[in-house]
Formats: C-alpha cells, structure tokens, sequence
C-alpha cells in the first residue's frame, strides 16, 4: 500500500505553469470594459408603485369577493348555481367562487414569479 | 509579495484608480493560474478561470474586511469559483473511475516498479478521480504548503473537517493505487 509520505512527495511537486505574455493585460481590458460599463439600471420603484399599488388592491377585492361569495353559497340554496354558457372556460362552470380562487392563484403566481425574477437579477448585479 | 502594497492597491482602485489593480495581477496572477490549473490540470481553462476570479475580485474589492490578509479573501474568492465552475463543467479525467485509472499503463517489467513519471502521474490522476469534497481539500492542502488552516479559510470550511476529508482521501487513494507505487525506487538508493 502506498505511504503518506509517497502521496505528499508527489502532491507537493510545485509542476507550476507561467501565465501568458498577455495574460495580465487581458485581464485589464476586461476589468476596464467592466469599469466603463453603465452600472445596471435599479428598478423604478417610483414608478412601479402605483401600478404595485393597484394590483394589490385588486388582488385584495377579488380575495374578498372570494370569501364574500363563498359565504352567500354556503348559506344559499342549491338552485342559486344556473349553468354558465358553454363559451366559458371549463373552469368558470364550477361558479364564481372557483373562479375567484383561480384568479387570486394566478395574480399570486404572477407576484411570486415576478418577485422571484427580480430577485435573480438584482443577485447577479 | 506585501500585503501593505495589496492594501494601497485596493485603495486607489476604490478611489477610482483602476490602473492599481494591474499591481493586484502582476503579483496574483501566477498563484491564481497554478491554483485553477490544480483543480482543472488544463492550462486554458486555468487561465480562463483566473480571469473571472479576477474579475469578480474587482466587482467585490469593497467586500473585503481588512480583518483578513488581502490573499486570503482572494484565494477564498477564487476557490469558490474554480469549484463551483467545475461542479458546472467537471474535468474530463474525473469521470474516469477510481478503480480504472488506478492500473499503472506501463509497468516496467525488469524492476517491478514505475519511473517516476508514471508514478507520479498515477498518483494525480488517483487525486483528480476522487469524490470532490476530498479532490478539494488535498488540492487545496497542497497548495498552501501543507497548511491546514490556511486550505480550511479558502474552503470555508472548520479545520476539522479539511483534516478530516484529508485522511479520507488519502485513505482512498492509498487504497486504490496498486501496490506497485509502493515499490521503493532503486535509482534513490
């Protein structure tokens, strides 16, 4: 079996290389490049606000209404739930409180993808 | 090499001197070449490799707590880099098994053993086909000089768990190369 020692002698052989000749001015030119570069544009949050504020207040009505119209079912009779046309998605046949809930899952998975993208890119930054 | 000089660098390039990092490349660049070459025994790709730790030591200069020697941050910065580059696109030797490598190609005959070439490279190449925790750390290990604290800081990892995946690796490749590297060399005697 072969020794420690055999394993370090050999390990420790300094087998070192040299740069290239333009190894150090490559390096230059791409730290210049990255120097000259614009810094990356921060997200307009002034801006985006409004917008933000909208979509918040929208996501919190449909939530509402959501609940809203599950309680009235829940207290309703049956007979209340007349079919929807046929042209409907298949999922707005269920009645409005399972549209509700897809509208509210898709605004959160649009907030959540929306916020986990801004996040990749201001990690890369 | 100084760590003042390093220090007075890094300050002028934050000051908006970015010709001071040119000092930081001349004195690193060997290091970081033969640190990357080590961990991927490909010289192009080395270089390559050296480059974006340069770069991004550059993004990150303001990252750096003096509390730490200049060298130190860098070769923990780079190191990071090279592994998690070659977890991205592993060295082509490595995914050779252990247990196919290990078989000298040219066992001499008349002496029972191998030149020291052959030895030598049978023992790298047992060390590139290691699992990568402990392909990292004897990489590492051996590059600092042997020096288990300072390996441990570029890893970020506790001394004992470096001396621990050193003793582990080693285990390993005492175990997988044959018993002909054992062989004492008779040129020595």
């Amino acid at each position: 079996m072969i020794k420690d020692e055999e394993i370090d002698r050999v390990l420790s052989l300094k087998d070192e290389i040299l740069p290239s000749s333009g190894f150090a001015a490559s390096v230059m030119e791409a730290v210049r490049r990255e120097a000259a570069a614009p810094p990356p544009i921060p997200f307009p949050w002034k801006r985006a606000l409004p917008g933000l504020v909208v979509a918040g207040f929208a996501l919190a009505l449909v939530l509402v209404a959501g609940v809203v119209a599950i309680t009235q079912r829940a207290s309703t009779t049956p007979q209340f739930s007349a079919p929807l046309p046929f042209v409907m998605p298949p999922i707005f046949h269920g009645g409005i409180e399972s549209a509700a809930m897809w509208t509210a899952l898709a605004l959160l998975v649009a907030f959540v993808s929306v916020k986990f993208s801004m996040r990749l890119a201001s990690g890369r930054g | 090499m100084s760590a003042s000089d390093d220090q007075a660098d890094v300050e002028r390039v934050l000051a908006g001197d970015i010709s001071a990092f040119e000092g930081i490349v001349g004195r690193w660049q060997g290091p970081l070449i033969n640190l990357a070459y080590r961990f991927c025994h490909d010289r192009g790709r080395a270089e390559e490799m050296a480059q974006e730790a340069f770069l991004r030591a550059y993004r990150g200069l303001g990252q750096w707590r003096k509390d730490a020697v200049f060298s130190t941050w860098l070769f923990a910065l780079a190191t990071n880099l090279y592994r998690s580059e070659l977890r991205r696109i592993p060295v082509r030797m490595v995914s050779v098994p252990l247990d196919d490598i290990a078989e000298p190609a040219d066992a001499r005959a008349s002496d029972g053993g191998l030149e020291d070439h052959d030895r030598d490279s049978a023992v790298r190449r047992a060390v590139l086909a290691l699992p990568a925790k402990y392909r990292e750390a004897l990489t590492l290990f051996y590059f600092h000089d042997m020096d288990v604290t300072t390996a441990a800081r570029s890893l970020g990892l506790p001394e004992g768990t470096v001396k621990a995946r050193l003793s582990r690796g080693r285990e390993i490749l005492r175990s997988k190369l044959p018993q002909r590297l054992a062989v004492p060399r008779l040129k020595e005697a």
